[in-house]
This record gives structure tokens, sequence and C-alpha cells, in this order.
């Protein structure tokens, strides 16, 4: 259906045109404004509210935020949120780094990378279902292992704050595999020049590796660093199927107080008010992120 | 893999060997919970219980029986509603991030920019700025409860980040092409459907890909936005058949822990390349 091109553009045409971009952006825009953006600012204004989610919410200024800090829970749940984050970006990191580096002069590699990367596929459901039975208290394979060596059952997922490190080594388990995939990445776009030189000068080996290539890799470390502090801080799913932050809150982070706070107990307030927090928390590190990102792309 | 390997591969077999060996205790490591719980699988219930996890089983007949159990027994709605929410969503968002890439980068919208940020904005944000108004408004809307509602907020958090890498991808395309076709007098829709929706197959397909396996492996929306068995996804039947069943019936969890991470793994293995093409895209995803 090709329009004719006449020489003068008629008036309709040109209405035409300015219109027709807006039909292609629009429905996609529409889709995020609504379900997304809108429920966003809604939840910051709720944050200043008290709200049960029924009756009509009460504007209470910054109470929300001053009350949280005298709050046990949130103070526990604050501490379970930086264990999480420090942890979650140690062990997955430096053990995607060690591995990216190992399997450049491993035989056999892709099928290694394939292992680590596996856990990865699938959802953190389903690994906090398998974790829980792996750390289950009577017949778990853990405490079965455990008990081969002479050493009687723990209970994995029962007492703080050894729950919170359970989780994370389930954690560590899943999300090491995308650290690899990074690094690997990286190595992969390394310029070949220094490397050469450095082999000329003697340098070989674990030498190499520990004062040339290592140096080298630092912004995908910084990358993948902020990255995993991002999605440590948010971890949901994984809690919420292997303790529901139980017993008794304990093991609770952000994540599940805010759930726990909005769609449980029904502090709808309180729990914006977290969520606003965990946001914060976020844009400060995606920021940083996104910055680290945007030099290394400039870079190559 | 490129040059830089072969630069420190050559060291003593010594080295190498405790690198090997390394990288081999990781290995066993990863594959073992695995592998205990894919053995525990094919225990009836009561050997479950009465031996401990490392036993092998005594027959493999029990594992089709667990099987069905974690079908019957919940898993077969919530299967069936991921496919479509997976493919509905997957599709639809992508279909409508393509649309508006190009709007943005080929039809020069005016503010450009502003559009751009606006849609990407939904993804810089952690999932707990919209949990509850997001609930609030499903329930006054009726939309709580329902696939449409299901797929709706799929197709919108899967926007942003398809917009993103669309409008990558379009920046790419010269210029000439879709110049040259506007001599042929094609218009804007013609471009977008003969031409470049074809040349863009690749980061569509991988798109699809990624936002399939996003949509199956979620919880956390499944759990606020759904509540019946006809209307919950995958993961949240999942869980539920944890809670009901974990204690008394722990092979059937497991048979159906290992059915729903069947999909996204067959995928990933048959499609490992285009994974990892995929990080290379755009860093980090969701």
């Amino acid at each position: 259906m090709a329009r004719p091109r006449v020489a003068a553009a008629t008036q309709t045409d040109r209405i035409w045109k300015v219109v027709l971009p807006y039909l292609y952006v629009l429905p996609a825009a529409a889709f995020v404004a609504a379900f997304l953006l809108y429920p966003m600012v809604v939840t910051v204004g709720q944050a200043f509210t008290h709200w049960d989610g029924i009756t009509e919410p009460v504007f209470v200024g910054l109470q929300n935020f001053s009350d949280l800090f005298s709050d046990a829970h949130f103070i526990v749940s604050l501490k379970n949120t930086l264990i999480w984050t420090v942890a979650a970006v140690i062990l997955p990191v430096s053990l995607g780094l060690f591995l990216a580096l190992a399997l450049n002069a491993v035989r056999w590699s892709s099928f290694f990378k394939s292992i680590i990367y596996l856990p990865a596929t699938i959802s953190a459901a389903a690994v906090g279902i398998l974790f829980t039975f792996v750390f289950a208290y009577d017949n778990g394979a853990l405490n079965a292992i455990v008990n081969a060596v002479g050493i009687h059952s723990q209970r994995w997922l029962f007492d703080a704050p050894i729950n919170t490190f359970s989780m994370i080594a389930a954690y560590t388990w899943q999300s090491t595999g995308l650290n690899l995939m990074l690094f690997l990445v990286g190595l992969q776009g390394l310029p070949t020049e220094p490397i050469e030189a450095a082999k000329l000068d003697g340098c070989t080996g674990f030498r190499l590796v520990w004062r040339i290539i290592v140096p080298m890799m630092m912004p995908f470390v910084v990358i993948a660093t902020l990255l995993a502090v991002i999605n440590g801080f948010k971890v949901f799913d994984l809690i919420w199927v292997m303790t529901q932050g139980g017993p008794g809150r304990s093991s609770e982070t952000l994540a599940v107080t805010m759930y726990r706070e909005g769609f449980i107990l029904f502090n709808q307030g309180y729990s914006a008010a977290i969520a606003v927090i965990i946001a914060l928390a976020a844009l400060l590190f995606s920021y940083f992120y996104l910055r680290s990102v945007l030099d290394q792309e400039k870079q190559i | 893999m490129t040059v830089a390997t072969s630069s420190w591969e050559k060291r003593g077999p010594v080295r190498r060997n405790a690198g090997f060996t390394a990288v081999l205790i990781l290995a066993i490591f990863w594959l073992a919970p695995i592998a205990i719980l894919a053995m525990n699988a094919f225990k009836t219930p009561n050997e479950f219980l009465m031996t401990s996890s490392l036993v092998p089983p005594t027959g493999i007949g029990p594992l089709f029986a667990n099987l069905q159990h974690a079908w019957m027994k919940g898993l077969s709605g919530g299967f069936l509603n991921s496919i479509t929410y997976g493919v509905a969503g997957s599709v639809l968002a992508v279909g409508l991030s393509s649309l508006a890439a190009y709007g943005i980068v080929r039809l020069k919208i005016p503010g450009g920019l502003f559009w751009f940020l606006l849609i990407y904005s939904g993804t810089i944000f952690p999932f707990q700025m919209y949990l509850i108004p997001l609930f609030n408004a499903y329930l006054s809307t009726g939309l709580y409860d329902t696939k449409l509602g299901m797929i709706a907020f799929y197709i919108a958090i899967c926007i942003p980040f398809c917009t993103f890498v669309m409008r990558g991808f379009f920046l790419t395309v010269p210029w000439q092409i879709q110049e040259a076709a506007l001599v042929d007098g094609a218009n804007s829709w013609e471009i977008f459907w003969r031409i470049m929706f074809p040349m863009a197959r690749a980061p569509i397909i991988l798109l699809v890909l990624i936002q399939f396996t996003w949509i199956w492996n979620d919880l956390l929306f499944g759990l606020v936005l759904s509540k019946s068995e006809d209307v919950r996804p995958v993961m949240v039947a999942l869980v539920g058949m944890q809670g009901v069943y974990g204690a008394q019936d722990g092979p059937s969890v497991i048979a159906a822990t290992l059915i729903c991470s069947a999909p996204t793994l067959i995928l990933f293995l048959a499609l490992q390349r285009y994974f990892v093409r995929g990080l290379t895209l755009g860093v980090g995803a969701k």
C-alpha cells in the first residue's frame, strides 16, 4: 500500500507525520506508566501515612521512618541484610573470578562452565526447596554427611544466625554461575599486548595471573561487585521459601520484612516506608553500577 | 577461547593439575545437591522418611508415582498457566518494546531521550516499590487473581529491559536501508515489519528466551497478584505443594521441583550459546 509521493503534502499528511511516532511509543510507555511508575509514586506517598489497607490512610509525616529505627524486628532485619549483602558479594564474586581464571587453563572447561552455570537457570524458589531438603534436620543430606564424620546433627534452618549462612550457601550455589560468565566475557575482551609483553619479560603462570590479568580485570570486578550488592539487597524468594524469615522473624531481610508488614500484618504505610529505604539503597548502588558499566563501554 | 588464553596456560603440569583439581572439587560441590535430591525422587514417601538422603533408593519404580503425584496434586494447573504467561508475556513485551524502540530511534519521536528514560525507569527500582499499590489497584479494578491481570503485569515488567536492548539494536542499523525503502515508497509500518523486524531476529529470539525464563521463575508477583489454583503461576503452586506435602511426601515435592526446573534447564542446554551472548548484551538484565 505505497502512498503516492505527491509534491505538496496535504494537511492530514502533516498531522499524521507528527502523530505517527507516538503510536509506536505510547503502548509500551502506557504499560510501564500504569503498572510500574504509578504504583511507585503511590508507594512514596504511602510511606508518610499510617494505613491498614481498609480504613482511610492518615498522614503521619516521617513517623514511619523514625519508628523503624526503634523497631527491634527492623534492626534485626537490617543486620541480616548487611550480612547478606557482604556475603553475597564476597562468595559468588570471588568464586566466579577464581573459576573464570582457572577455566581458562584447564581441560573440559566448557563442561565445567555448564555445571557451575546450571543452577542459575532454575528459579530461586526451586533452589530454596532443594536446599530445604539438603538442610533438613532429620534425614537431610548435610546432616547425614556431618554425622558420618562424627559431628551430631545441626539445626541448619532453625537457629539464628546459622540459618542465614545456610541460605547464603544456597544463594552462592545459584549465583556464582552468573559471575563466572561475566568474568569470562571480560577475559575475552582483554588486550593481548600487555600480556604478551609480560610473558616476554619472563612473567608466567600464577605470577602472570596475579600481577597482570587480575589488575586488568578490575573494572569487571567492580561491575560484578556492584551488581551483587544490588541483587543481594533484594533477595526475597529464597528466604521466603526456606525460612519465611523465621523462626520468630530472626532471619528476615528488608525485602522479607517489607512483605510481612504489608501483606501479612497489613501495616501498609510502614511497609511502604521500608520499600522506600530499599529503593534508596538500590538506587545509590545502581548509580555507581551504571557509571562503571558506561566507563567500561567507552573504553571498548 | 581467544588469544589471551594461550598466554598463561604454558606452565608446569603440577600447577595445571592443581587448578584442575580445585575446579573438579567445586564442580562436585555444585552437582552434589542436584544428584542427591534426584536420587531421592526415586524413593517412596515411607522410604524417604525412614532412610537418610544419602542412602540410594531400592528401585526406580516410585519415580513415576512421585511424578504423577506432583503433577496431579497441584502442579498441573500452575504449569500450564505459566506456559501461557511466559509465552504471552514475553512475546507481547518484546513486540511492544520493538515498536517503542523503533519509534524512539528510527522515527525520532520528539524528546526521544525522555521517552526512553520513562520506559527504562521501570527497571531501576526494586520490586518492593510497586507491590502494595499494585495489589490494591488490582483488587479495586477486578484484575486481582485473573489470568489477564497476570499477563498484563508480566508484559509491563518485561518492557523496560526489552526496550533497552532493542534501542541498542536499532541504533546499529544503517540509515541508508531506511532511506532506500522510503524512496521505494514504503511507509513506516512496512519498514518496521518487512525490514527492521526480520533484521532483529537474533536479539528478539534472545529476549523472548530471557523474558520467558524470568516469568517462569517468578514467585513474588504470583504470590501478591493471584491466589486461586486456576490463576497462580507454577512457582507459587510449587511452594504451595512444599507447604502442604513437604513433611510427609518429600519425594513428590522433589519430583515437582524437578518438573518445574525442567523447562528453563532444557532451554538453557539447547541454547547455551545465545544465553552467554545475552550476558554481553546488557550486562545484568533484571
